[in-house]
């Protein structure tokens, strides 16, 4: 149990670190939301001296108070669940901003991680076990869509699937004009179709990772000692390559895949940008641009906070299925 | 369980699970199918018309229908609410009414008197009076936030179909721009039960405008027609949508792909794109005058070579702007006028006929000519020195301005042949418009932007004016960011708002125009392209080259309702 309790004090005191650098870090940017909306606005059309200081009212010039002083609120206002209004979404909370974008991101990047991690481990189980067979060539491919740029083969990919053979949709995340959101086929349906061709970039960008890590795992894990007990046993072949072998070589994998998991909320800017994807990476970047500091702590808090949660999923994961980590002595 | 029952239960799982996902891919493709094969398009041309907008929103879209906040959805002004007049900044005209039919000022410019239109009905079916543009005045002026403007004026309907607007300073005939075409009117009988003005995002707005909310998503959102519209006829086109697209890129595969009926994006390529494309039309519409921006006055704090008229001067006969079209402007590009207005619209503004048009090539030997006689020399790396001071400027944009940073570029060396060095930077926007804004900076790269008409009055006085200015380091809200102060440009543009007369205001900006040309704190390079992409198949009558009936581009607010009013389903 004190185990337990002093993994769950380190991640208390890592998560009072990141939410104060998550308070300090856009506050060191230059420009302030104010000066950012008078100009984009001027961009439009007419702006007078009046304007900049109607917007301080609408905006409230929170940057008068101290620093310490925002400190304090910021944490206060965390401890209530309230993250505040955003400015480049005004007025709309930022709750609400990142409740209509975050489901659109976990779904598509979340799902594509998995099935990235899925296939790759499986592939990557078959080629360390086949040594010498067909499989062994997927690895260089594989490595080869991971290392070309992603937004590159992004681009690619939507060229060729969406404007050359129009087999899947050029933007957006599901058909418009004759589906609405809801628990209904059609929507749902609709959205698996959108978010084919994004999450088929993904996977193919990032498959090559797992691949190589379980492949090579596999190859060492196969020489120990027990795997020839096992042979020796008498077991099925399938049943060594699965419940022994592989079983020990995804011990890495599983750390990185739920590091990858937290992450997944961060968003993919790229993914969102090449597909017009309605996900919280672009609100992110709008919100960057715009000196939102309400909607970028919001957006990182709830990255910081997944990021956290994984890695201590992880940590108590690890010593379920490595009874080696909770031995001591 | 054994080996065996296990086995058959994995079977089974498996079989459900491919079972499963085939049933969901058929159901995709079903989907998938009926809505084509390249992605949805919209409803096709007839009685019926429906028509996609693209008007440059990116990720998610948030509901704001409020318009009197910032970051009011773009078809709230214009296409839902209505100004009282229109004004064309496509091509000088007279407003057009719209809500208002009459307007006169008295002698002291201290009363703007207007007449309502009668017979127009709010989208509930509510009368519209005078009382409502009276409302909708007395409101901003009482509330400090929604006051953008800085109207100073209280509003009083004198019955159903006048209204008076007294200003407590005399001479305000600049605002009426501002007032009459810049304002959308709202319904009293709806906003005076709002609690808060400010933040509401108004769900259900009730406007005068052609079409009317009719649903929203983050993702996208359609307008149909209002019925209650008080134009005979008018809208045409059933259904509006608007969507969005994150990147220049996801725009021309859209527009190729005939997925949008309108959007404004440059896209260096088009006419190469549509050689052989019949359906798309694009009509440019130059307005916004790309300009160096220099820190110009020593006075204020600013430091550099760009502080000396000679050098501006030079910059300024060095150019060879042809080239920078064909390189950067991507040929579209209208040429610029030295007293920053737009030399085909606003001949007539232009006093001095040698004022009208900046030269199209470069005259190298008067710009050296120039900097040899304010003593600038030229050193042995090619680049002028004076006093010990290079002749080495800064000049910066912002990153992702692919057009922008293709001028710096040639520039650059356009510049080296007499001796003056650029060094482009890249900023983020917001570091970029920081810097602007504080005058650190020593060039930078920027478009001077349209006003709320095309009186000189809106470009000469936030650009001009010292009352707009303010040292390096502070603030220039109010748009002068070359830190230009000039007195005789003050006088002549505060005694041009005090006048209505445009004779005494020609002859008041002929002297801004003298000051300006000599000192150069803005630099014209050419004035940018506006490129507005149609698709006819669906809708026609669509502004065009030969008919600017209005200035066409999609994120164009009041605009906008003009083009959607007047276009007509196809066939």
């Amino acid at each position: 149990m004190t185990f337990v309790a002093r993994k769950l004090g380190f991640y208390v005191v890592a998560l009072w670190a990141a939410l104060t650098l998550n308070f300090l870090i856009p506050r060191l940017m230059p420009g302030n939301p104010v000066d950012q909306l008078v100009s984009k606005l001027a961009q439009k059309g007419q702006v007078t001296p009046a304007t900049r200081h109607a917007i301080e009212l609408l905006l409230g010039a929170d940057t008068s108070s101290p620093l310490w002083q925002q400190y304090v609120d910021y944490l206060r206002q965390l401890a209530q669940g309230d993250l505040g209004v955003s400015v480049s979404y005004f007025p709309a909370p930022v709750t609400q901003v990142i409740s209509q974008t975050l489901p659109w991101t976990v779904g598509l990047i979340g799902l594509s991680t998995i099935i990235s991690f899925v296939l790759g481990v499986g592939l990557g189980t078959l080629a360390g076990w086949r040594r010498g067979s067909w499989l062994d060539n997927l690895i260089p491919v594989t490595t080869m869509f991971q290392s070309v740029p992603y937004f590159w083969l992004a681009l690619v990919l939507l060229y060729v699937f969406g404007s050359m053979w129009q087999v899947f949709p050029l933007n957006g995340g599901y058909d418009v004009y004759t589906t609405s959101p809801g628990w209904n086929a059609p929507f749902i349906g609709s959205v698996i179709y959108y978010g084919t061709l994004p999450a088929l970039t993904i996977v193919l960008s990032s498959i090559g990772g797992w691949m190589l890590g379980i492949r090579n795992m596999m190859v060492s894990t196969l020489s120990e000692d027990f795997i020839v007990t096992a042979e020796a046993k008498g077991l099925r072949r399938g049943r060594i390559m699965r419940t022994y072998a592989a079983r020990n070589a995804v011990l890495p994998s599983i750390a990185g895949f739920a590091i990858s998991l937290g992450f997944v909320v961060g968003g993919s800017i790229v993914t969102e940008a090449v597909f017009s994807y309605p996900g919280v990476g672009s609100a992110l970047l709008s919100a960057v641009n715009s000196s939102d500091y309400a909607l970028m702590q919001g957006i990182f808090l709830v990255i910081t906070l997944s990021v956290l949660g994984a890695n201590l999923l992880v940590d108590l994961l690890y010593s379920v299925i490595d009874p080696r980590t909770r031995a001591r002595g | 369980m054994t080996d065996m029952t296990r086995r058959r239960a994995r079977r089974r799982v498996l079989t459900g699970i491919a079972a499963a996902s085939a049933a969901l891919f058929a159901l995709a493709a079903c989907s998938g199918g009926g809505s084509g094969g390249g992605g949805a398009s919209p409803a096709g041309g007839g009685k019926d018309a429906s028509i996609t907008v693209f008007n440059g929103a990116t990720g998610t879209i948030n509901e704001n229908w409020n318009p009197f906040s910032p970051t009011a959805l773009q078809p709230t002004l214009g296409v839902i609410y209505e100004p009282l007049f229109w004004y064309n900044l496509a091509e000088t005209s007279d407003p057009t009414p719209l809500l208002g039919t009459e307007f006169s000022w008295n002698d002291d410019g201290t009363e703007l008197t207007i007449t309502t239109r009668e017979g127009v009905s709010w989208s509930d079916g509510e009368p519209f009076t005078a009382k409502d543009v009276a409302f909708t005045f007395n409101l901003i002026q009482k509330t400090p936030e929604l006051n953008t403007s800085g109207l100073s004026a209280t509003a009083e309907a004198t019955d159903d179909t006048h209204v008076v607007l007294t200003f407590p300073e005399k001479n305000s005939f600049m605002q009426e721009a501002q007032v009459l075409g810049n304002q959308a009117i709202v319904p009293e009988h709806v906003w005076s039960a709002i609690d808060d003005p400010i933040t509401t995002i108004n769900p259900d707005p009730v406007g005068t405008g052609a079409y009317k909310l009719k649903d929203f998503t983050p993702q996208s959102y359609v307008l149909e027609k209002n019925p209650e519209y008080w134009e005979e006829g008018k809208p045409s086109v059933s259904e509006v949508r608007y969507i969005s697209l994150d990147t220049a890129d996801a725009a021309s595969a859209a527009l190729l792909a005939g997925d949008v009926d309108w959007m404004s994006s440059f896209l260096p390529g088009l006419d190469q794109m549509l050689k052989d494309n019949q359906e798309i039309s694009y009509v440019n519409t130059p307005a916004l005058t790309t300009s160096i921006y220099t820190c110009s006055s020593t006075d204020l704090g600013c430091e550099g070579p760009q502080t000396d008229p000679a050098v501006r001067q030079a910059m300024y006969w060095a150019l060879d702007r042809d080239q920078l079209n064909k390189l950067a402007g991507g040929g579209f590009a209208g040429t610029g006028s030295p007293t920053l207005l737009l030399p085909e619209r606003d001949a007539d503004w232009i006093a001095d006929p040698g004022n009208l048009e900046v030269p199209s090539g470069a005259d190298v030997d008067k710009a050296n000519q120039i900097l040899d006689d304010a003593g600038w020399t030229k050193g042995s790396d090619g680049v002028r020195t004076k006093d010990g001071e290079r002749l080495s400027m800064t000049i910066q944009t912002v990153t992702g301005w692919s057009d922008f940073i293709s001028l710096n570029d040639t520039m650059k060396q356009q510049l080296a042949a007499v001796g003056i060095e650029l060094e482009p930077s890249q900023l983020a926007w917001n570091e970029w418009n920081d810097n602007q804004v504080k005058g650190t900076f020593q060039l930078s790269l920027d478009s001077i932007g349209l006003g709320a008409s095309d009186n000189p009055y809106f470009t000469y006085n936030p650009k001009y004016s010292s009352t707009n200015t303010a040292k390096v380091g502070e603030m220039a809200s109010g748009g002068n960011y070359a830190r230009y102060k000039n007195e005789k440009v003050d006088a002549a543009i505060l005694a041009a708002s005090q006048t209505s007369d445009e004779a005494e205001q020609k002859a008041q900006y002929a002297i801004v125009q003298d000051e300006i040309v000599k000192d150069l704190p803005y630099v014209p390079i050419y004035i940018n392209s506006t490129l507005t992409e149609f698709n006819n198949t669906r809708v026609t009558g669509w502004p065009d080259n030969e008919d600017k009936y209005a200035f066409a581009a999609s994120w164009k607010a009041w605009d906008n309702g003009i083009v959607l009013k007047t276009i007509q389903p196809a066939g």
